[in-house]
Parts: structure tokens; C-alpha cells; sequence
């Protein structure tokens, strides 16, 4: 299980590796680091994605980091997100058709319009949400653009 | 063994020039391989010691052979007077109803011969009624040359990857589509236009329904999944969606994102045949006449396989069964 977490790392030496023990200790596997030197106040964030064995790990590797004084700044559930591009040919109600899919688990990125007074217009737009709802969201593209006489081209 | 060949058209008459140019390989399996019929919606041709090769590379209709061995009667009595071990059927496509090729086919497996085609029809319509006829009569039906012609797809999945189970099958299975989405996307030219350059140089048909309503890549995908991945599945089950509808404005955008857009036949859960956006280094994005199958599996994981997919080299297919059927003898 990923997590993200950030913390507020002391900026002397020794510091980051005394941060980096609890998460070693509860077989956290640091999949990346970014720490933030330009931070004024002596203290860096620096932000952690951490592959943790279990939820139990990453609470216990939370206390741990409390019990010696490291200050936790952010702390979640990391949410793979996957995106694709997909394009769509026809007159239709773009508004209306990216309402269909925007929620609070699914971001349109950008889109962009060729030819919209043309026949035959088309749209390519781009969407980022978790993998594993990914399918279905295509899928109930697919059947809005079938039912709307729209040509849905997915990525493959 | 005592070869009849049902079906003297381009692939037929391709068939006998290859027999022609590999016949010492055929002779070494075999020493007594003959043709000894051959048939087309005139008649047929047929003699017991074997017909003359050369003299029938040279004909366009088997009528011209020589008076006296040809009969105006039809195919299936060709199949029943022949006694042959093996039948070519190489008769033209009709997914309504599979005819004539179905009869043919079903004529020869219970007049015990061991088939080789190169027609889709057949096994688009019965497909479990054909195989399961072969397998009581103890026969082999072969067909690799329905999909993917030239291209060694059912051979390289069952001589090569026993072992492997296959998660999913994709590809680009009809060159006449290919040819006109790669024009559209390297010239940047409209389908309509692209569709009457198709035609007049021979790559799409007059009447173009097959390709461009993905009926043919239907077919190939009926074909794949009862084969590789146990279905029981006709064209009815596969989602088809052509490509007629697609604009050089969508190409277009597409090429801006750094895609192209393909014909995908895809088997998995699901059967569809559908334009698709493929990534530019994609195993799938091959351009032109070009067919390729990109299979996903539990051991290999990814092959793709990539060749083409009509014309002469159809005849590398059916020359491949033949032979694996000789060698079995």
C-alpha cells in the first residue's frame, strides 16, 4: 500500500536518516523523495512516497516518527491516478458530454476542439482517474456516444 | 497422397505456381503427392495420375485445360468421385451463408479427406460443427490462412507457446483499412478520397462494405477466439464499429498527441473490432497493406507477430498445412 507522506525534516545533518529509521523499521519501502531546500525557517519538508506492507505499518511508523519529535506535515492514502486521451466525432453538446464524466474522482486535463462549425466536429480529451475505474468510465463514454451517434475513439 | 484443389481463382491459381516452385519439398514427404483435381464454378478438371502443373499455371479457367478431363459438373461432385486424402478449398468468401465453401467443406470431412482452407466464410458460420466433424472423422482441418494470411498466427500460438495462456489477443487484421488510415494520417487526406485512391490501385474492392464496416476483421476475431481462446462465438458476438466516420481532423489530432488511429480487433472478455488510438512506439503501429497480431500471455507476455494479411502470400499459409498434414501421414 503507498502513502504519501510529509514531514517537517530539522535541516542539520543526520536529521533525514533519523526520519528514515521508523519507515525502514516497519518494512517501508521509500518509492520517492522530494525535499524542498528553498523552505526558510529551519525546517525542510521533505515528502515521502512510502510502500508500506499494511495500514498497521504506516500507523506504527506515525507514531514512531511523533515519539521522536519529527513533525508529520501530511499524511494519506496515495491514489494511483492513470490517464488517457480519447476522441470524439460529431455534433454534439461537449459541456454537457465532459459533465457526464467529471466527479470528484475524474479530471478532465485539457481537451481541445478541431472544426467546430464543421459537419463533422471533433474533440480530443484528456482524463485522469483512478486505474481501476478507468475501464468503466470508457465503457459509459462508449455507450453515451453510441446512444448520441457519436464516434468514441479510445486509446488502446 | 492425392491433392484436389476447389477454387481456381487468384489464391488458387497462386497455390499451383507455389506447388510448382516447392514441389521438391513436397515430393520428399511424399513421393507419390499428386493434384489430381481441380475446380472452379464451371466445372472441374480431374485424372487419376495427376494433372500437369505447368499446363494449369497457364490457364485462367479450367475449361482450357484439355476438353476431354474437364466435367461441367460442380465441386462436390469433384469431392465425392476423387477419393483424394487432402482438399484446397480456396473458394471466395460469403459470411450470410458460408456457401459454396461450407458444403465443400463438409463434403470432403465426411468423404474422409483431411482440409486445408483459405475461406473465412465456413468458419464463421460453423465453426463447431466443422471442427467437431473433423475430430470424429479423425481429420485435420486446417485454416491458417483465414487470418492474418501469410502470417503463422495459430501455428506460432500452438506449435510454439503450449504452455502459455492467452490473457488477450489484439491487431490489425484487414490491410485494406490499415492502407487507408496510414494514408490518411501521413498525407492528411480525407477517407473519401483515400477509399477511391484504395480502389483504383487494387487494395480495396469495389464495393467496400467488408473492410471499411469491419466485417472482415469481425470474421478474423470470430476465428481467433474459437481457436486461441476456446469460444463459442459468431460475428454477432463482436462489437463492430467501422471506419468510415473517422475525419482527417480526428487523424489529425490524434498525430498532435503522438497517436495514430488503427482498426483494433481486440479479444479478451470482449469482442470488438474499433478504430483505436495506438501510441506511435506501439508494437501495433505499422503502417501500409500490414497486418499484425500482438498477443498478451502469462509466460511470453507480450509478441506481437506482423506481415501481410492478403494477396500471394496467402499461399505461404495454406502450403504450411499442407505440408504439416503430409508429414503426419
Amino acid at each position: 500500500m503507498k502513502f504519501n507522506l510529509t514531514l517537517g525534516v530539522v535541516d542539520k545533518p543526520g536529521q533525514l536518516l533519523k526520519a528514515f529509521e521508523p519507515i525502514a523499521k516497519n518494512g517501508g519501502n521509500i518509492v520517492s523523495v522530494i525535499h524542498d531546500r528553498e523552505n526558510p525557517g529551519g525546517y525542510v519538508p521533505v515528502s515521502l512516497v512510502v510502500d508500506f506492507p499494511s495500514k498497521e505499518n504506516f500507523n506504527n511508523t506515525k507514531k514512531e516518527l511523533e515519539k521522536i519529535n519529527i513533525p508529520i506535515i501530511k499524511s494519506e492514502e496515495a491514489v494511483e491516478r492513470a490517464n488517457t486521451t480519447l476522441i470524439l466525432i460529431g455534433k454534439s453538446d461537449l459541456k454537457r458530454f465532459i459533465e457526464n464524466i467529471e466527479s470528484k474522482e475524474v479530471k478532465i486535463l485539457d481537451f481541445e476542439v478541431s472544426s467546430p462549425n464543421s459537419e463533422r466536429p471533433c474533440a480530443k480529451i484528456n482524463i485522469e482517474a483512478p486505474p481501476l475505474i478507468l475501464n468503466d468510465i470508457i465503457q459509459k463514454l462508449k455507450r453515451t456516444a453510441k446512444k448520441e451517434n457519436l464516434i468514441l475513439i479510445p486509446s488502446w | 497422397m492425392k491433392l484436389i484443389l476447389v477454387g481456381f481463382g487468384f489464391v488458387g491459381k497462386s497455390f499451383i505456381e507455389a506447388i510448382i516452385e516447392k514441389i521438391q519439398i513436397l515430393k520428399k514427404f511424399d513421393k507419390n503427392f499428386k493434384l489430381v483435381g481441380v475446380s472452379d464454378r464451371d466445372g472441374y478438371l480431374y485424372n487419376e495420375n495427376g494433372l500437369d502443373l505447368v499446363k494449369l499455371s497457364g490457364i485462367n479457367k479450367i475449361s482450357e485445360y484439355q476438353r476431354d478431363l474437364f466435367n461441367g459438373k460442380s465441386s462436390i461432385n469433384l469431392i465425392e468421385k476423387s477419393e483424394a486424402d487432402i482438399m484446397i478449398e480456396a473458394t471466395p468468401t460469403n459470411i450470410e451463408d458460408g456457401e459454396p465453401g461450407l458444403s465443400h467443406i463438409k463434403k470432403a470431412l465426411s468423404e474422409v479427406m483431411h482440409v486445408v482452407t483459405s475461406n473465412k466464410g465456413p468458419l464463421v458460420i460453423a465453426f463447431k460443427e466443422l471442427t467437431n466433424l473433423a475430430k470424429k472423422n479423425k481429420l485435420e482441418l486446417k485454416y491458417e490462412a483465414t487470418v492474418v494470411a501469410g502470417v503463422p498466427v495459430f501455428s506460432l500460438i500452438k506449435e510454439c507457446m503450449q504452455g502459455d495462456k492467452i490473457v488477450r489477443i489484439s491487431g490489425i487484421l484487414n490491410g485494406t483499412t490499415n492502407y487507408i488510415l496510414s494514408k490518411m494520417y501521413f498525407e492528411e487526406t480525407d477517407f473519401e478520397l483515400v477509399l477511391k485512391e484504395a480502389q483504383e490501385r487494387g487494395f480495396a474492392e469495389k464495393d467496400p462494405t467488408y473492410d471499411i464496416e469491419a466485417i472482415d476483421p469481425a470474421c478474423k476475431v470470430v476465428i481467433l477466439a474459437n481457436t486461441l481462446m476456446k469460444k463459442n462465438v459468431t460475428i454477432k458476438d463482436v462489437e463492430r464499429t467501422g471506419i468510415k466516420d473517422i475525419t482527417s481532423e480526428a487523424v489529425s489530432l490524434a498525430k498532435k498527441s503522438g497517436y495514430v488511429i488503427k482498426l483494433i480487433g481486440t479479444i479478451d472478455e470482449n469482442l470488438e473490432v474499433a478504430p483505436k488510438l495506438i501510441r506511435l512506439n506501439h508494437p501495433l503501429c505499422i503502417h501500409g497493406i500490414l497486418n499484425a497480431v500482438h498477443f498478451e500471455t502469462d509466460l511470453a507476455k507480450e509478441i506481437t507477430i506482423v506481415g501481410h494479411g492478403a494477396g500471394k502470400e496467402t499461399v505461404s499459409s495454406i502450403m504450411n498445412d499442407l505440408i504439416s498434414i503430409i508429414r503426419r501421414q
